[in-house]
């Protein structure tokens, strides 16, 4: 059964009911994994960042599949650098979607077999088609469903229309806005321009990805009415010009208190009370409240920037190895480790069967902007949100059907990248 | 030079790191120009392309002048940082050296101060420049320190994510690269030679100055290649210390990499390799680093 | 010099200790914040004093490749602090005398320094990728032009079989002892270089003639004359090789394979880990880095004090 290591006693009182019950044997005879601890054990190493590097979900999975997962943690910059320069080192690769048009044609990747992916069918219509219950919401930028299916296996061109052969296999997508210092603010924020408002001169900060940071500056430009776009998330010359311009001149102003580039970085800024305004990630923000400080994941009117990141597979990996990485994914989606990741704050690809590994209170503070009916746990048993909060930004429907634009790779990113270089030479 | 080995010796003596070099310096940079013309950044392979990445490298900076151009203001700021930590490491690293091997009587103790030195290089890099936050930051152990003492009403901003910040940052990983080399230097002069120079009534800094200072000239120029180098190339310290917002040549090249944009990320490489190595060409005018050996 | 500790002694101690407090600050504040409160941050103020975040590691960071990322870093930092030493030696050595190439081959050295690292490892990984290539692509190859042809021989039996055993076994030649190894050189050789110059530099040949007159041949002439005088030097390269493997991040960052050293996995875990268990970790480290360096250092005067005794007064100027 489930190994009681740190906080596995919270665990199995949350999980009682559902997904425990059914249990081990359940859950093998509800999604038909076949076993494979009759031979050795297969290894699958994984790179990602350490945001989805979980040892809980590692355990669960050599558990429930026998697979051990070697984890293998760089920054988010390192992915991406490790996917073109060293495909052989890796069997499973946690990337975002918004580096995908720099990745495929390197060749690295293959696409997946959708045909071999159980749940493909019940993806979120959120990363698959854009849009929420029929609804198309906001895809500036790399969106995921352009970027979601390759025209053949071993493709460098994505499909516009479905095939069997998926780029990356959703893990975690989210809707990212500015975190708030509520009591170092003291009045309500509610729109993109306070980023560059001098009243918080040298107290902001904004995110030192190139390609990311950029479309949290257009949020911003566009917001003050300076500029217009025609696709934030894939900006023309001027339009690039116009919106470095912008940032030089709140620089030069002395607006930033410092540029971030990881979680850490950015949970430390406004811990520190270095900055009392940033663009910040759902899980940043929770970070800053354990640690007692009062701190607001912001919905603006503009609306959010979203995320996301997912399964990919190296060319080179083959015979068992990628029997078994196909068995972990499909493990993964089956709802234990959806569950997990929601508790984090960010979104799971397949909700139903997240939903039936939750608690319906859990479900419905995290899913349904419900206020929480019991305390909401973290899933390391930690106490994140007491009962009667609410969670910032509403329920998923809200949060995601507000999306303006995705994190992106431009046509001009080139250039983009030359600017973004005169910005912090400024 | 009255060996009478054979004049092969030197050859197979330096093989070793010759080929280390040519496997794992040369040859990747070799590599690295001759991929910034394949496909898979979308470029197309057209020898044009060289000039181009050049080019946007240098985009506007004679038209512009004087105005100073990104290239040109980047270098600048980077050169500042050099000559400044250059300056302060050196004096920093001579007084150091000279306070081990003339204050300092003994050997063991000479090698315990050193050790002292370090130790702080053993936590991990990474864990070392998390806690400069708490330590200069706005609510940090210097400015709690500042107020409490009353010199300061108001917490410094400009102890973190600064120019300053960075100044020290640097300073503060590389004195160590420059006490070394002149101590080795230093602990060689014959003390005779300093005794003489007394008895025949110099002053302490004109003995300084007179005799310690050339006779230790070799290890403030291996010093100070190491830190020229090391500091023009930084982009980590820069980039943490710099709260992100300071523009160094390492820097430029980094933001480029990270956008998985090599070719012109190599063209800027080659730019400073080229900037460098005339820097420390020009030193070793001055002093022959390999003459005496 | 001078009788008795002259003022110059004790402004000069008071600025060494400045430095040596300016060079701890970081790991003081790092020591005093490992020991927060459970509920404390990983900024001041303290909220408590307890050992909470180090039970905390001791429970297991939170993610289980520190250790083996330790060992990684740890086996990697002596094999090149080994080699280190060994290539600085025999390059100092050729350096003495002229010989064709010599200004190359140092200039290579010193524009391996400058060469931003990212650039460095990114050109190492590129080129193994090559490499690979080319091995798969001969195994592809050998497979496709000589199996199942008309009349196999031996010999073309041989080839299949290699074509095959390399599709079927090979993976990459990268890894922490190739690829990282070699990174991690391009790194640590010029200081080493550089270091052997400054010890060389002025090295009284004397001694090597007065050997050689007494008919030692020139192997023994290092053994017993140069390696005592420059012993002490040599512990300083060993120490700065393995500081500056033990530290790198940027040359290793994309050149050691699927196996981390401990920089890479520590930067990548801070980008989710918040809490001062970090700053236990690193109070761990220096902990045990000051017992390793300690250890050391008395290992060394247990053997000066028995050279000592034994009377031999190599290295004795």
């Amino acid at each position: 059964m489930s190994k009681t290591d740190k906080g596995g006693i919270s665990r199995r009182t949350l999980l009682k009911g559902s997904a425990i019950t059914a249990g081990f044997v359940g859950t093998t005879a509800v999604t038909g994994f076949p076993a494979v601890h009759a031979d050795e054990p297969i290894t699958l190493r994984y790179l990602s960042t350490a945001t989805n590097q979980s040892p809980a979900i590692a355990a669960k999975a050599k558990e429930i599949t026998g697979i051990n997962i070697e984890y293998v943690t760089v920054t988010t910059d390192d992915v991406t650098k490790r996917i073109i320069t060293q495909p052989e080192s890796f069997d499973l690769v946690d990337s975002e979607y918004a580096s995908l048009p720099n990745l495929i044609p390197s060749g690295n990747l293959m696409g997946i077999d959708a045909k071999k992916v159980k749940l493909v069918d019940k993806l979120a219509t959120v990363m698959t088609k854009g849009e929420i219950g029929g609804k198309k919401i906001g895809d500036q930028g790399t969106a995921p469903h352009k970027v979601f299916y390759l025209e053949k296996q071993r493709g460098k061109t994505f499909a516009a229309e479905p095939t069997d052969w998926i780029t990356l296999i959703p893990t975690t997508y989210n809707a990212d806005t500015l975190g708030i210092r509520p009591d170092l603010i003291k009045r309500p924020i509610d729109s993109w321009a306070e980023l560059l408002n001098p009243e918080f001169k040298g107290k902001a900060a904004i995110l030192n990805i190139p390609s990311i940071g950029i479309m949290d500056a257009a949020m911003v430009n566009e917001a003050m009415g300076l500029v217009k776009y025609g696709d934030k998330g894939n900006m023309t010359k001027e339009e690039i010009d116009k919106t470095i311009a912008t940032l030089i001149e709140a620089k030069k102003a002395g607006q930033f208190r410092a540029f971030w580039t990881d979680f850490n970085e950015s949970v430390n800024l406004m811990a520190s009370g270095e900055t009392v305004i940033q663009s910040m990630w759902s899980p940043a923000v929770t970070a800053v409240r354990l640690k007692g400080i009062p701190c607001t994941f912001q919905p603006l009117k503009e609306g959010y920037r979203a995320w996301a990141s997912g399964f990919g597979l190296p060319k080179t990996l083959k015979g068992k190895k990628l029997d078994a990485a196909y068995e972990f994914i499909n493990w993964f989606l089956s709802g234990w480790a959806g569950a997990y990741l929601n508790r984090q704050g960010y979104y799971a690809a397949v909700l139903e069967t997240a939903k039936e590994n939750m608690e319906p209170f859990e479900w419905a503070f995290w899913m349904e902007g419900k206020p929480a009916e019991k305390d909401i746990l973290g899933p390391d048993g930690g106490l994140l949100e007491k009962a009667g909060t609410v969670r910032d930004g509403g329920s998923y429907d809200t949060r995601m059907g507000a999306v303006a634009c995705w994190n992106s790779t431009m046509k001009e990113n080139a250039y983009m990248v030359q600017k973004w270089n005169e910005f912090i030479a400024a | 030079m009255l060996d009478v080995k054979s004049r092969w010796t030197p050859y197979w003596q330096a093989a070793p790191l010759a080929l280390v070099f040519l496997i794992f310096f040369l040859l990747p940079l070799l590599v690295t120009f001759i991929v910034s013309f394949w496909t898979y950044t979308g470029y197309s392979i057209e020898p044009a392309f060289v000039g181009d990445n050049y080019a946007s490298a240098f985009d506007k900076c004679f038209a512009s002048l004087p105005d100073l151009c990104t290239t040109f203001r980047t270098y600048l700021s980077t050169l500042k940082f050099c000559f400044l930590v250059w300056l302060i490491t050196l004096l920093l690293g001579f007084t150091i050296a000279y306070y081990l091997v003339f204050e300092i009587k003994t050997n063991t103790m000479r090698i315990v101060l050193a050790l002292l030195c370090t130790i702080p290089f053993w936590t991990s890099n990474v864990i070392r420049m998390i806690s400069w936050i708490p330590l200069l930051g706005r609510n940090g152990l210097v400015n709690q320190a500042l107020m409490n003492a009353g010199i300061t009403s108001q917490p410094i901003d400009w102890l973190l994510y600064s120019s300053f910040a960075v100044t020290l940052s640097l300073v503060h990983i590389n004195t160590v690269f420059m006490i070394v080399p002149i101590l080795n230097s230093m602990s060689r002069i014959d003390k005779s030679l300093v005794e003489a120079a007394y008895d025949n009534g110099a002053s302490a800094w004109q003995t300084i100055w007179n005799v310690i200072v050339p006779l230790s000239k070799t290890g403030i120029a291996i010093g100070s290649i190491f830190v020229i180098t090391v500091v023009m190339g930084d982009f980590i310290s820069v980039g943490l210390m710099g709260g992100q917002q300071i523009a160094s040549a390492g820097k430029v090249i980094e933001t480029q990499i990270t956008a998985l944009q090599f070719p012109i990320a190599a063209a800027n490489a080659i730019v400073l390799l080229a900037v460098v190595l005339m820097i420390i060409w020009t030193m070793l005018r001055f002093v022959d680093i390999r003459k005496e050996l | 010099m001078s009788e008795g500790r002259s003022r110059t002694f004790y402004v000069l101690s008071a600025i060494f200790a400045l430095y040596v407090l300016f060079l701890y600050g970081p790991t003081i504040t790092i020591l005093v914040l490992s020991f927060q409160g459970p509920s404390g941050g990983m900024t001041f103020p303290m909220n408590g004093v307890s050992l909470h975040w180090f039970h905390n590691l001791w429970a297991g960071i939170g993610v289980p490749n520190v250790v083996d990322a330790l060992i990684n870093s740890l086996k990697l930092g002596l094999v090149v602090t080994l080699l280190t030493v060994v290539i600085s030696i025999m390059a100092g050595y050729a350096f003495r005398k002229k010989f064709r190439g010599s200004n190359a081959l140092f200039f290579t050295a010193i524009a391996s320094l400058i060469l931003p690292s990212i650039v460095v490892s990114l050109g190492i990984a590129l080129e193994f990728q090559l490499v690979n290539q080319t091995i798969t692509g001969w195994g592809d190859s050998l497979v496709e032009n000589y199996a199942d042809i008309e009349n196999p021989t031996a010999w073309t039996g041989f080839l299949v079989w290699v074509g095959t055993s390399i599709q079927d076994n090979y993976q990459t030649l990268m890894g922490l002892f190739t690829s990282g190894l070699g990174a991690h050189l391009t790194w640590t050789l010029p200081f080493g270089l550089l270091i052997m110059f400054a010890v060389f530099n002025r090295f009284n040949p004397a001694y090597e003639e007065a050997a050689r007159d007494l008919g030692a041949s020139p192997w023994q002439t290092f053994r017993h004359v140069v390696f005592p005088i420059i012993l002490p030097s040599l512990f300083g390269v060993a120490l700065f090789g393995f500081t500056l493997s033990w530290d790198e991040i940027a040359r290793s960052s994309q050149a050691v394979g699927s196996a981390n050293t401990l920089p890479l996995t520590l930067r990548g875990l801070t980008t989710t880990v918040t809490t001062p268990v970090i700053y236990a970790l690193g109070t761990v480290t220096t902990a045990v880095s000051f017992a390793v360096i300690l250890t050391a250092f008395v290992g060394v005067l247990i053997v000066q004090a028995r050279r000592r005794r034994h009377g031999s007064d190599a290295g004795k100027a």
